[in-house]
This record gives C-alpha cells, sequence and structure tokens, in this order.
C-alpha cells in the first residue's frame, strides 16, 4: 500500500484562500493579463505554488508590476521577469527559449503585433502545462 | 565518491521550535536544502468573513484578535482607517498616548521575537533574560490599558483611558530598568561568539529578492530596503522626529539586531512622548459613516494593511486585511532558507524572520 | 497502597511534562503559556518542564478553535502522548469557540468534540498565573494513585 501518513488533500483550503477579496482581485487581473479564464488560471496556480505563495500573491502582483521589466518593451509584453519571479507561473527555461523566439521573429521582419500574440500563446500554454 | 541521497523533511505542525503551527516540508540534497514548501490552514480562521456585515464596534474587537502578539497595532490601523472614512479628528493627547501603547506592545513584540530566535539556537539563558524583561514592559502596558494581550485601547476619536502622572513617573522608572536590562542583553548577543558562529551569514536575502517578495518590516530593513517604515509616514512619529534603522547584512544577525536597536528606539520615543505630552481631552467623539479607505500602519512585523468598506451606520461590508507576515514568511521559505547549507539553520532562520502564522492565515 | 505506587506518587508529582498544541487561536494565549517559563513565573520551580514534544508529554495544552487542518489531526497527537495523560483547555477557544464561532467562520469548536479535556481554564487571554494554577490543580488528581485506580 502506498499511502501517506499526514498528507492531506491541500487543494479546498488552497481555493479558500484563492477566493478572499484582495486575493480573488489579483487572480482576475493576472488572468486578464495573460488572457485566459479565471477557473483556469486558479486550477493552475493551485497545482504550482504552495500556500504561502498564494497568501502572498497579491503583494507579489503588486510588486510585480512595478519593478519587473522595466527597460525592454517585449520583456514587460510578455511578462517575462513578471511571471517568472514575481508571480513564478512559467519556469525561467521556457520563458527565456519563448523570448529568444519572440525577439527573433521580430527581427527576422514579421510584423510586431504578431510575433508578441505568438509569444504570449506559448506563455499560456506554459501556464497551463 | 560518498552517494547524495535526496530526502524530503517535513518539520511540523508541532515542532519544539515553532511556537505555533505550520509545516515546512524540505526538500535536501544531502545537508543542502533545494526546496521548501510551506503547508499552512492550521490557523485559518476566516476572520475576514466573520467580519463581513457586522458593526464596527464588534470588529474593533475581532481585529485584535487576527493576531495577539501584536494586538494593539491591529486595533490602531483599524480604528485609524475608520476614522479615515468617517473624518474624525483625534485630540492631540490621544494621539500620543496612542504612539505610548503601540511602542510598549512594539518592545514586548520585538523581545519576544528576539526570545524566540534565541530559545531555537538553545542559548536559553538569554532567552529567558530577554523574557523575564518582557514582563516588565507588559506591567506598563497593563498599568495604562488594564490588560496584557488584548487590550482594546483605541477607540474612532481617541483612547479609552488617560496616563495619570504618577503612572507615567512609574512608567519612566521602568523603562530605566529596561534600558539598562537590554543593554546588557544586546552586548551579550553581539559579543557572543558562538552566537556569532550560528547567526553571521546565515539565511541571506538580498535586497533585490526582498524587494521582489515585498519583504516589510525589521525582514526587509535588515537587508537594507530604504523608507520601509511607514512610521515615517505617520504624522504624531514626523512630530517626534523618527528616524529608521537600516542595517545591510540581510542575515539572521541582522534580523535580530534591528530587532534590539528598535527596543531602545521605542524607549526614546516613549521618553519622548511623556515629555512632551500635551494637556487635553483623550476623547474628542464622532460618527462612524460610510465610505471607503485603505490605510497601512507599521506593526512590529512590518506593513499592515486594512481596506474597509462600510455603511452609513458605520457596519463594515467587505474587508481586506494584509499582514506584514504574509510577505516575510513567504520571501524567508522562498529566499532565505533555500541553498541553506545546514537542515539545522532551517529552523533558526525560520524563526529569525519573526514568522506569525495567526496573521499570516487570519 | 503500595510502596511502588507511593514511589510513583511522589516522581510524578514533581515532574510534569507539558506539551502545548495551538489549533487555531489569535496566539495570545500561546504567549501567556510562554511567559509562564519567564523567571517571574518559573514554571520550572513546580517541577514542571515545557517540552512541547506530544511522545513524552504528560500535560497537553489545547489552545484554539479547532480549524480543518486539525479536525483529524487533534486526536492523532492525543493519542501519540503516552498515558497518564490529561489535557487541559486553555482560553476561551477551545471551550466554546470565542468570538470565532460566528456565521462564517471555518472553525468547529468545541475541542471537547476531538479529545477528552479535564480542566478548562477561561479567559481571552487567561494569565499564566491561571495557567500555571490549573495544571497544579489538574496533574495532581489524575496522576495520583493512577495504577491503583486502573485496577
Amino acid at each position: 500500500m502506498t499511502g501517506y501518513l499526514y498528507e492531506k488533500d491541500l487543494r479546498q483550503m488552497k481555493y479558500t484562500i484563492l477566493t478572499s477579496t484582495r486575493h480573488d482581485e489579483a487572480v482576475r487581473a493576472i488572468a486578464r493579463r495573460i488572457g485566459m479564464t479565471d477557473a483556469k488560471l486558479r486550477m493552475a496556480m493551485i497545482r504550482r505554488f504552495d500556500m504561502s505563495l498564494l497568501e502572498n500573491l497579491e503583494s507579489r502582483w503588486e510588486m510585480g508590476q512595478q519593478y519587473a521589466d522595466r527597460d525592454d518593451p517585449v520583456a514587460a509584453e510578455l511578462g517575462c521577469e513578471l511571471f517568472t519571479r514575481f508571480v513564478p507561473l512559467v519556469d525561467t527555461e521556457t520563458m527565456q527559449s519563448i523570448y529568444t523566439e519572440t525577439t527573433a521573429m521580430i527581427g527576422n521582419g514579421s510584423p510586431r503585433v504578431e510575433a508578441l500574440a505568438r509569444g504570449k500563446e506559448q506563455v499560456r500554454e506554459a501556464v497551463l502545462s | 565518491m560518498k552517494k547524495t541521497v535526496d530526502v524530503s523533511i517535513p518539520l511540523g505542525p508541532v515542532h519544539p521550535c515553532w511556537k505555533e503551527p505550520v509545516r515546512l516540508k524540505c526538500e535536501t540534497a544531502g545537508e543542502r536544502v533545494l526546496r521548501v514548501e510551506v503547508e499552512l490552514g492550521y490557523m485559518k480562521k476566516g476572520i475576514e468573513r466573520i467580519m463581513r456585515g457586522r458593526p464596527w464596534q464588534e470588529v474593533m474587537f475581532l481585529a485584535e484578535r487576527v493576531c495577539g502578539i501584536c494586538s494593539v497595532i491591529h486595533n490602531m490601523v483599524f480604528i485609524e482607517a475608520m476614522e479615515k472614512i468617517s473624518d474624525i479628528a483625534v485630540p492631540p493627547r490621544a494621539a500620543y498616548l496612542r504612539v505610548i501603547v503601540n511602542e510598549l506592545d512594539r518592545m514586548a513584540s520585538h523581545i519576544l521575537a528576539n526570545f524566540s530566535y534565541c530559545y531555537t539556537i538553545e542559548h536559553e539563558t538569554l532567552a529567558m533574560y530577554l523574557l523575564n524583561t518582557r514582563e516588565t514592559v507588559l506591567d506598563n502596558l497593563e498599568r495604562i490599558t488594564g490588560s496584557r494581550i488584548n487590550t482594546a485601547y483605541m477607540i474612532p476619536g481617541g483612547v479609552r483611558f488617560d496616563l495619570l502622572p504618577e503612572d507615567a513617573a512609574a512608567m519612566l522608572a521602568d523603562l530605566v530598568k529596561v534600558e539598562d536590562e537590554m543593554k546588557r542583553h544586546v552586548r551579550i548577543f553581539e559579543t557572543g561568539p558562538l552566537i556569532a558562529l550560528r547567526s553571521r551569514g546565515i539565511g541571506v536575502m538580498s535586497r533585490e529578492e526582498a524587494i521582489e517578495a515585498h519583504t516589510v518590516g525589521p525582514t526587509a530593513r535588515a537587508s537594507g530596503v530604504p523608507d520601509s517604515d511607514l512610521r515615517l509616514r505617520h504624522p504624531t512619529y514626523r512630530a517626534l522626529g523618527f528616524e529608521q534603522i537600516t542595517r545591510t547584512e540581510g542575515d539572521n544577525f541582522a534580523r535580530v539586531m534591528v530587532r534590539f536597536q528598535e527596543v531602545f528606539q521605542s524607549i526614546d520615543l516613549i521618553r519622548k512622548c511623556i515629555e512632551t505630552l500635551p494637556d487635553g481631552p483623550i476623547r474628542g467623539g464622532g460618527l462612524c459613516r460610510a465610505g471607503e479607505a485603505t490605510y497601512s500602519g507599521e506593526a512590529p512585523r512590518g506593513e499592515l494593511t486594512y481596506s474597509i468598506k462600510t455603511d452609513e451606520y458605520g457596519r463594515v461590508l467587505d474587508i481586506a486585511i494584509r499582514t506584514p507576515s504574509i510577505m516575510n514568511i513567504e520571501a524567508c521559505a522562498h529566499s532565505m532558507i533555500r541553498d541553506a547549507t545546514s537542515i539545522a539553520d532551517v529552523t533558526s532562520t525560520f524563526i529569525s524572520s519573526d514568522p506569525c502564522i495567526a496573521c499570516n492565515e487570519r | 497502597m503500595s510502596i511502588l505506587q507511593e514511589i510513583k506518587n511522589a516522581v510524578r508529582s514533581r515532574s510534569i511534562h507539558v506539551s502545548y498544541v495551538d489549533v487555531g487561536s489569535c496566539n495570545g494565549c500561546d504567549i501567556e503559556v510562554l511567559a509562564c517559563l519567564a523567571p517571574r513565573y518559573d514554571i520550572e520551580q513546580y517541577g514542571i518542564y515545557v517540552h512541547n514534544n506530544p511522545r513524552e508529554a504528560d500535560v497537553l495544552l489545547v489552545i484554539g478553535s479547532v480549524t480543518p487542518q486539525w479536525v483529524d489531526k487533534l486526536r492523532d497527537i492525543w493519542d501519540k502522548i503516552p498515558e497518564p495523560k490529561v489535557a487541559v483547555a486553555i482560553g476561551n477557544c477551545p471551550i466554546s469557540g470565542c468570538v470565532y464561532n460566528r456565521r462564517g467562520t471555518l472553525t468547529e469548536p468545541p475541542a471537547e468534540n476531538y479529545i477528552p479535556i479535564a480542566a478548562q481554564v477561561p479567559g481571552c487571554p487567561p494569565r499564566p498565573t491561571e495557567i500555571l494554577n490549573a495544571i497544579l490543580s489538574v496533574a495532581p488528581l489524575v496522576f495520583k494513585d493512577y495504577e491503583e485506580k486502573q485496577r
């Protein structure tokens, strides 16, 4: 038999944390930023984050908007630092490859809007994977 | 070569070092800690849910029961948020009395935090000295407010009790005693070679990481985050000429030392308050009205924010509390403890960030 | 009374090991239990040791109204304490839920539903002296002649 002695299903408690007023606002803002539904983002967060990170989500999001990606417009659009360091939804390597691909596409002469849309689509996929 | 095995070491929820239940799951390679996962939910009482729809007279008492260690500041921030909503003016004497009580509470909290740290690194002698000094501070808190822990001292438009001249004299005499004792304790802590081995250069958090996780209070100030003390923006503290204490090391030693230095600063602030205490009434009165406000104050552990929405009878429609421990515990678990060289440092590093689980989960 | 029992009584009266478990309070009672350690109250002069280790405890101090995580775990902790044992509820929370027992709460008080509570110390929070008094009065009642009473 393989069962954990002390491990408990934390999903309900994590969901309770995410549904308090300020956290709910932060989740909705992040979902709008990435362009996915709230429910899917909540699911991804509950799977990825531990409880203390979920509690801190709101202030990290606030700090991310203030300090992340202040120099590079492409990185700011994709949320390179925002979604790896401040709200770590995507791991650094994946984000780096998405960023390199997008800048390469823009450098090769494809329209900026198209390249960014493709990059954002990849970020969405990375969040859900 | 010796083979290194990956082990997951759970600490808690009942642990001799934790004063409150929390569970840290440390993923280790040999002795090195790779990753820490924090499991909470042991103290989740849903206090924000209870507060909704209740009159401020009830929420006031609920607010200070968010956290028992720093109950005065929870009371103060909630009341000042209500005053901000309803434009209630505070008499100058009441504003000064608030600062006195708040600083006494801060001293008690900081001394308790340093007690916990010394107890965790097994320097029991210093820990017991500190705990005894804390009792003297609590005596003074009790002399003014009538209670040791949950004081409910402040109300919109003033405070409940006045500070009598004989009480003020007794307090000043006690403060001299506390200052003398604390000077000795700080010397023990600062010069102890074994304490330095256990504290210096352990659990280092850089300034960037501190900003990233939005750490606040002594934890941020020990990492050299400037302008992180909200007392700099409070009108009464500004009148008293408050200045922030900052250190740059960012390790366990710096965090404990910042708290020690702030105790002395609090003593000075209280003395200055008693010296310049204006005469006049202590209660101005006023009516709580409808409105919405976000107000922050400096708790012993850092920035405490209340966002309140009230209706015309002063009932709280919606409330959100952001306590300092949320940020500090998160930063501690994901920045300080990560890459710790020994599992033995996990407990002391965790305690050095002064975690308060009751605040964290509300 | 057998001589063995007399020896056990004498030993037990001067060595009470205390463990405390916070099952969701405001922290106020926690620090009042800690304050008992201070030289002013000096809990150790009565032979009481606060170890916070359930496996070697005689007295379990239960603090707080019961939160969802503790609903199953409180019983686990109680089962781990060796006999003879006694649980003392500190503060209003484990007795009634105090301010947390309202509409919308996540807690499920009282603690009595999960483990047998022998003594209750009301107060929000109780003073350290009251906590000390409660431990000192309840421990002899349970531990004296424990083996004789079992027969």
